[in-house]
């Protein structure tokens, strides 16, 4: 705990230290880098050491102000999502500085250090807090400073406005979690987590609850539909605020509700099948709106509420085997919802900083005016594939091993549940095996379009790739990707220990074993595919020896004068799938018409609108606001009247107390 | 070093087997359409000396192209002979079974079809983007199919790898569960059918390159490459058609022989099937192709839903 305490300080010491020193800004950066190391090596040092040897600890110095106390603790599921905090705090925050120094006197970036600071220290606090009020300051400093972080560039309209929604969307939910920790509160008559794990709730109030923590907690992790801040804060932001937005802080959310769950125990069955639908919803949803995308890093965003749906689907399955009293089902789909909260992180960070390399080369994120760039940025490029293949869940990568947890929760749910449980398993299943299908088709149309082929806006493309600063970190994460889908063992032994403080059982003996056996054996016949592999290559290189090898153009089957523009494009590639989910989705395609006999130019673009916001939010803020303008003389703006209005109020409940 | 060896022994042998047996399906069902089309035809040989032929020649590479182009087809075939050592084959075990080993199965063909789309790509031709392009639509179709098969069989079975799946006594559970086995049959057709891009999902012998999915993915492909590619489609074929002759004939004799000869009349009667499709039917509409993949889903769906009413759960 000393370690945290440590590390906390050191990012609130330094923090203030270069807001005041911001004039220097080579010390000013320095002071940010060497701090940012020391913070996250000494938090990720301490939490290693919890998540081995199990013990949780805590911090009580007994500061206790109205309604709520300075209360630290970590137990496993604290360390654990601190440790993938950590992580990518530390490898965001280098790539960071890397990336901010072509800015240097263009733009505050002492500002911006300031706020990625007080950003990881009001995440420890959330990540931490043993008390519902600090709980909830930590997670409104979290949702200003990362607010300050997203509108970077905030010159721009676009990023104002995508600041904003994201403001607004977040302090929605923040309102439910008020409501939702006032009322425990008044049930336990404390605001510390422990005791409030202690209480007892009745049924009724049990489900009023858990639809506050759905949406309160949903509104940040994203779930569909109430992930419409995600796709504009994440291309609005600088690339590695997308990965710690993207990697952690939607995980904050999922954080709460994992948090709530171990909470309040004794969900009815009714809790976990709406968590299994929301999954699979934001899962399917998350990914076919990402494949309707042309911008690179807002395609990255709707693939984070894929994989949130993916890690909902996980904990759906842990709280029907809760419901149904399975624990090893309930073990398994937690595990694979947490590893994969993880492994996301790792990935997705990965993609969003690859993806902040190639829009600094060629400054801009449309798919389809790039192309071939695996020539011109080769470590920008075998980075991306790296993470293109780790979210698609194929073999040799960390998402694979996650995904299989969640399978084999969704099939142990199909052995052990009843008919009801196992219908909405195999729901569940099916889900998975679209999202996995829709990712791969996903990820094949990013790379290939942006890495492969030949450029679509210019013939020569003199790009520089990223200096060390920024592939460091990459290359960082590449290699957790690589080690989590190789040898699965550490990841796997820490996700089960917190599935055991969530499910408060602890882990069945032989658990780690019947998990991890099978995956031994799965990366053994990796390997044999890696031998075969070596085979061919052998083999082909001793039969080419001897023949003639020849370079030429591509077949254009026939056509003499191909140019780049005439290459698919990212728009062409996905149109078929989305002509299939078209009663789904809104699929718009804008064509002029061509009014003369011969051809004339004219012009063509598709695009997929998100039916959330533009169906069901837009007219709802629209009936808001036009009912709240007919209430606007009540808001008179003079102190005196709202005096007097506080004064009604409590007249009327003092009445109503009496009576 | 005892088992290691005859583990290794088992791997070697298993993938010699598929390696040599899978271009014999081809052949089968190339002798099928021209015996309807009345001509003689190639002799049933003649996929293996399609592909010792390419093997002997040189290659042509596009400028355009990184190594992802040259890789893909051996990673494809890595991956594709890798999930055909999980499949049992009559009275041959799979050398590596473990419980779940049908989600790598699943995806190791997931990788191969990835890198594969990859290698289309790689080449800026718009014809294999667009094969590309619907190569991975109706891939994502058939997978929920794929999945949602081999969770009815995994409720029939109890079991959760693809020799427990297929093994032990799925005779006895066609009495029981016939319909619903005959659903999953049809709808796992319908997979293989898409998965090899036979005949009505796509015609492997179109010579037009707007209407191909697979061949045209491979347009830039020659010699080797494309010898891998097209062996690599052999055994992809082999082994998912060895997964449904393994449901349709279930039958164990304690004699190897007679086990081996029921499987490999299956299988020539599943090429002859084939055969007599790719003869008898044109292919598909584009548009109509997520029609068919859907009915495969819908049939698995259905077959799911007897299992829940007979099999008493």
């Amino acid at each position: 705990m000393s370690l945290f305490m440590t590390s906390l300080s050191i990012l609130a010491a330094s923090s203030f230290l270069m807001l005041v020193s911001a004039r220097f800004k080579r010390f000013c950066g320095y002071i940010f880098l060497s701090s940012l190391v020391a913070a996250c090596l000494a938090g990720l040092y301490s939490m290693i050491h919890i998540l081995c040897s199990g013990t949780p600890v805590d911090f009580r110095p007994h500061w206790v102000w109205p309604l709520g106390e300075f209360y630290l603790g970590i137990d496993a599921l604290s360390a654990f999502f601190l440790l993938l905090f950590f992580v990518l705090f530390l490898v965001a925050g280098i790539y960071g500085y890397g990336y901010l120094r072509n800015y240097a006197g263009k733009r505050s970036i002492a500002a911006h250090y300031f706020f990625y600071h007080l950003l990881a220290a009001s995440i420890m606090l959330t990540l931490a807090a043993k008390n519902a009020v600090l709980f909830l300051i930590g997670w409104e400093l979290m949702t200003v400073s990362a607010y300050f972080l997203i509108i970077f560039y905030d010159e721009k309209e676009l990023v104002r406005k995508a600041g904003y929604v994201y403001l607004i969307a977040t302090h929605t939910g923040t309102f439910c979690l008020f409501i939702m920790f006032l009322l425990m509160g008044s049930q336990t008559g404390s605001m510390n987590l422990d005791q409030m794990m202690s209480a007892q709730y009745s049924p009724q109030l049990t489900a009023f609850l858990f639809v506050l923590a759905i949406i309160g907690f949903g509104v940040k992790a994203g779930f569909i539909p109430l992930h419409i801040w995600l796709p504009h804060a994440h291309p609005a932001a600088p690339s590695h605020v997308s990965a710690i937005l993207s990697g952690v802080v939607i995980k904050i959310g999922i954080y709460g509700l994992i948090r709530f769950i171990s909470i309040v125990k004794d969900f009815p069955l009714w809790c976990g099948v709406l968590l299994l639908l929301i999954g699979a919803i934001s899962g399917v949803g998350g990914v076919l709106y990402a494949l309707g995308q042309h911008e690179i890093k807002k395609l990255l965003a709707y693939h984070s509420i894929e994989n949130i749906g993916i890690i909902t689907l996980g904990l759906g399955m842990g709280m029907m085997g809760q419901a149904f009293h399975q624990d090893t089902v309930a073990m398994i789909g937690y595990a694979g919802a947490l590893l994969h909260v993880f492994n996301h992180a790792v990935f997705k960070g990965l993609l969003f900083l690859s993806a902040g390399s190639v829009i600094r080369a060629t400054h801009t994120g449309e798919i389809d005016h790039l192309g071939g760039l695996l020539r011109t940025l080769p470590w920008t490029g075998h980075l991306f594939l790296i993470g293109s293949l780790s979210i698609c869940g194929l073999p040799f990568f960390n998402g694979f091993i996650s995904e299989w947890l969640v399978y084999q929760a969704l099939w142990g749910g199909v052995f052990h549940f009843d008919i009801l449980g196992i219908i909405f398993s195999c729901l569940g299943v099916a889900a998975l095996a679209l999202i996995g299908g829709l990712a791969a088709y996903c990820f094949a149309k990013a790379f290939g379009m942006i890495f492969l082929g030949k450029n679509r806006s210019k013939e020569e493309s003199p790009y520089k790739e990223s200096d060390y600063m920024l592939r460091g970190p990459m290359v960082g994460l590449a290699a957790i990707c690589v080690w989590i889908g190789l040898f699965p063992a550490v990841m796997v032994s820490f996700s089960l220990k917190t599935a055991q403080t969530v499910t408060g059982i602890p882990v069945p003996a032989g658990l780690e074993k019947l998990i991890l056996n099978p995956l031994l054996k799965a990366i053994s016949v990796l390997f044999t595919a890696v031998i075969i592999f070596a085979v061919l290559v052998a083999l082909r290189k001793f039969l080419l020896k001897a023949r003639p090898v020849r370079e030429t153009e591509t077949w254009g089957c026939g056509y003499a004068l191909p140019s780049a523009r005439m290459q698919y494009t990212a728009s062409s590639f996905a149109e078929p799938i989305l002509r299939i989910f078209r009663t789904l989705l809104v699929f718009k395609v804008k064509t002029g018409k061509l009014k003369k006999h011969f051809p004339a130019e004219t012009h063509l673009s598709s695009s997929v609108l998100d039916v959330s916001e533009n169906m069901f939010f837009r007219p709802l803020l629209y009936w808001i606001r036009e009912l709240s303008g007919r209430l606007n003389w009540i808001q008179s703006g003079s102190t005196q009247r709202y005096l007097l209005y506080i004064l009604f109020f409590l007249l009327i409940l003092l009445i109503w107390k009496l009576n | 070093m005892g088992p290691t060896i005859s583990a290794l022994m088992s791997i070697l042998l298993h993938l010699s087997v598929i390696l040599v047996f899978s271009p014999f399906i081809l052949g089968v069902i190339g002798k099928t359409k021209a015996f309807f089309a009345g001509r003689w035809g190639p002799p049933v040989v003649q996929p293996y000396y399609d592909i010792l032929k390419l093997l002997r020649k040189g290659s042509v590479y596009s400028t355009m192209t990184t190594w992802i182009f040259r890789a893909a087809p051996m990673i494809a075939m890595a991956a594709i002979l890798a999930a055909g050592i999980l499949m049992p084959f009559a009275g041959l075990k799979a050398p590596i079974q473990f419980w779940g080993d049908v989600v790598l199965f699943a995806y190791l063909f997931g990788l191969a079809r990835f890198f594969m789309v990859l290698a289309a790509l790689d080449t800026g031709s718009s014809f294999e983007g667009m094969g590309a392009s619907r190569e991975m639509t109706f891939s994502c179709l058939s997978e929920v199919a794929l999945f949602l098969n081999f969770t009815v069989l995994a409720l029939i079975s109890k079991s959760l790898s693809l020799s427990g799946l297929i093994g032990g006594d799925v005779s006895l559970l066609w009495h029981v569960l016939g319909p619903a086995l005959t659903l999953v049959v049809i709808s796992f057709f319908l997979i293989l059918l898409c998965e090899n891009s036979r005949i009505p999902v796509d015609d492997p012998a179109t010579h037009l390159e707007l209407t191909m999915i697979h061949e045209v993915m491979v347009l830039d492909h020659s010699g080797v490459d494309f010898a891998y590619i097209l062996y690599g489609n052999a055994v992809k074929l082999f082994i998912l058609g060895s997964f449904l002759i393994s449901i349709i004939l279930p039958f164990k004799t304690q004699n190897v022989f007679m086990d081996t000869a029921v499987y490999l009349s299956g299988m020539t009667g599943l090429a002859v099937v084939i055969g007599v499709i790719e003869s008898a039917m044109a292919r598909l509409r584009l548009n109509r192709v997520p029609y068919l993949l859907i009915s495969a889903v819908i049939l698995a769906v259905f077959a799911f839903i007897i299992t829940l009413v007979r099999g008493g759960f």
